[in-house]
């Protein structure tokens, strides 16, 4: 068994890391504000100053680490990209190497300047509209934005949420369901809607001003009999819970390693604080609790990491890793969590402090749940592998 | 928290795998056949409940129901937590695990060992059944991509 990380690939995650450290942590205090009310506070960097990096990260040709070559990116195998998520996880800039959802990459020849490589080069926004207002995200099977075929043009009429970045030129990425008759699976189809599209109306999406700055609005979109060109079908026709099947399963575990990285820069911060921080004329390094939240925190990192390199490279062996995905997400959510538990009893509540990095992670960290919810999937994934006799 | 002597299962075995084949939720039906409330466990009130059979509301069996965690926008159709609230809001998508029984605190210990000695072999083939195709798409997938 060789738990060796290969030496180029640990080129790469040395380059990511001196970019990080370098480039990206001096960035967190415009992030989090410097004005004493933290009102100066933002979502994201300024354009000019995300283009800058952008460029620089082209510079070390690491731009699109996990687009394939043939599309123009790095085309790092996954466990490459899960370090490179490690290391950008480290930071609370908003701020990836190129990435573009997977489900772009099933974009046809014509499509592919238009959409794809637009959102590549950061031109234009991709607004994923999956979710419905006032339904769960779990309930997509039932979704209700429908979409007919009328004299060579497809209608959709619907409203949709989309949580994606807001911009200035944007497309919607749509679900909509095309042939109610044969369920979720079968279907329902992704149509590509441009900005200005007649019917189309997108509204929310701001960041909210001043001391909750970091809060955006999610995007409603809204269709009202909008004609979409059949030309602008993403994929085939009923297979929109087909595209992107040669990448999706392998985000889960970037998402394993990105709880990786957060929970390491967490550890880091904790130590810092304990060894810096005294109570009743002693370091709270010396005492005993302290030690113990510290050594749990290490200890779960190292379990997390582990299994999502060994997924990684199960993956870039070929094997299927649907198992293995879904225990990394599984330990993964709930390893961050008591790491930001174990964390602010370190920081001895000041965590929620705003204008500390270490807020920005514990409520990162919750997030995870937000993101990674529907945890009972993932154990039942593992338990049918189980009840088919397979050997743990 | 049924009463001490309890009906011996070879008595009701029949009818019970009756209930237990019938696509529905069996938690109320094999409450009835149960003995009843234990009035060791009753506060203390005026009125003998001893060896009432009555749902007591406890909201277990929906807590324990496989469907209702795949399918959660069920459980808000009702308020209620009842036996009788499980049974309308599942109905026939019942997946026949046994799970109501077991979590019932009206149902018999001798009905529950019964339900995991004789049935559940049963119960887990049919259960791996319904997990669904490996090819199938992970719909929680797409979901985690429009979340993160």
């Amino acid at each position: 068994m060789d738990f060796e990380i290969p030496e180029e690939l640990k080129m790469v995650q040395s380059m990511v890391r001196d970019f990080v450290t370098d480039q990206l942590k001096p960035l967190e205090r415009s992030i989090l504000g410097r004005a004493a009310d933290l009102s100066d506070s933002t979502m994201y960097l300024p354009l000019e100053k995300e283009q800058e990096l952008m460029e620089m990260v082209k510079g070390l040709g690491l731009w699109g680490t996990s687009v394939p070559e043939e599309l123009g990116g790095a085309g790092l195998d996954t466990l490459g990209n899960c370090l490179v998520e490690e290391e950008l996880a480290q930071t609370i800039v908003p701020f990836n190497f190129g990435d573009v959802s997977p489900l772009l990459f099933d974009c046809n020849e014509e499509q592919k300047g238009k959409y794809f490589s637009a959102v590549f080069n950061r031109q234009r926004y991709a607004y994923l509209a999956l979710m419905e207002p006032e339904r769960e995200a779990s309930e997509i099977e039932r979704m209700e934005l429908r979409a007919e075929k009328k004299d060579g043009h497809c209608v959709l009429d619907g409203k949709k949420v989309s949580l994606s970045r807001a911009g200035e030129d944007y497309f919607a990425v749509v679900f909509a369901v095309t042939q109610p008759e044969k369920g979720p699976r079968e279907g329902v189809t992704c149509f590509l809607v441009d900005k200005g599209t007649p019917g189309f109306l997108v509204s929310g999406g701001a960041e909210k001003m001043g001391w909750e700055a970091q809060v955006r609005e999610p995007i409603l979109l809204v269709f009202d009999q909008c004609q979409v060109p059949t030309g602008n079908i993403l994929g085939q026709e009923g297979n929109a819970f087909h595209l992107g099947k040669k990448w999706l399963p392998m985000r889960r575990l970037v998402r394993g390693a990105r709880c990786v990285g957060a929970a390491q820069r967490m550890l880091d911060e904790a130590t810092i604080q304990a060894q810096s921080w005294q109570s009743f004329g002693q370091f709270i390094s010396g005492r005993p609790s302290v030690q113990a939240a510290l050594a749990d925190i290490a200890t779960s990192i190292h379990a997390a990491r582990l299994m999502v390199y060994e997924a990684a490279t199960k993956a870039d062996r070929g094997d299927p890793v649907r198992r293995e995905a879904a225990m990394v997400k599984l330990f993964a959510t709930q390893m961050i969590h008591s790491v930001a538990d174990n964390a602010a009893h370190i920081f001895n509540a000041p965590a929620y402090v705003g204008g500390l990095p270490m807020e920005m992670f514990c409520r990162n960290a919750m997030a995870m749940s937000a993101t990674n919810f529907a945890l009972q999937l993932q154990r039942n994934i593992i338990a049918r592998d189980i009840l088919k006799g397979l050997k743990i | 928290m049924p009463l001490r002597e309890q009906t011996d299962v070879k008595e009701i075995e029949a009818i019970l795998n009756t209930i237990l084949n019938i696509n529905s939720p069996p938690v109320a039906r094999c409450r009835l056949l149960s003995s009843g409330f234990n009035p060791g466990h009753a506060l203390n009130i005026a009125e003998d409940i001893g060896g009432h059979k009555e749902c007591i509301a406890c909201g277990s069996c929906v807590d324990a129901c496989p469907f209702l965690f795949r399918e959660p926008s069920r459980r808000e159709k009702t308020e209620q937590r009842t036996s009788m609230a499980l049974e309308i809001i599942v109905g026939a998508d019942c997946d026949q695990c046994d799970a109501c029984v077991l979590a019932c605190p009206q149902v018999d210990t001798t009905i529950k060992n019964y339900v995991v000695n004789r049935r559940m072999i049963e119960v887990m083939s049919r259960l791996e059944q319904r997990m669904g195709d490996e090819d199938e798409p992970d719909l929680d997938l797409f979901v985690e991509e429009a979340v993160a």
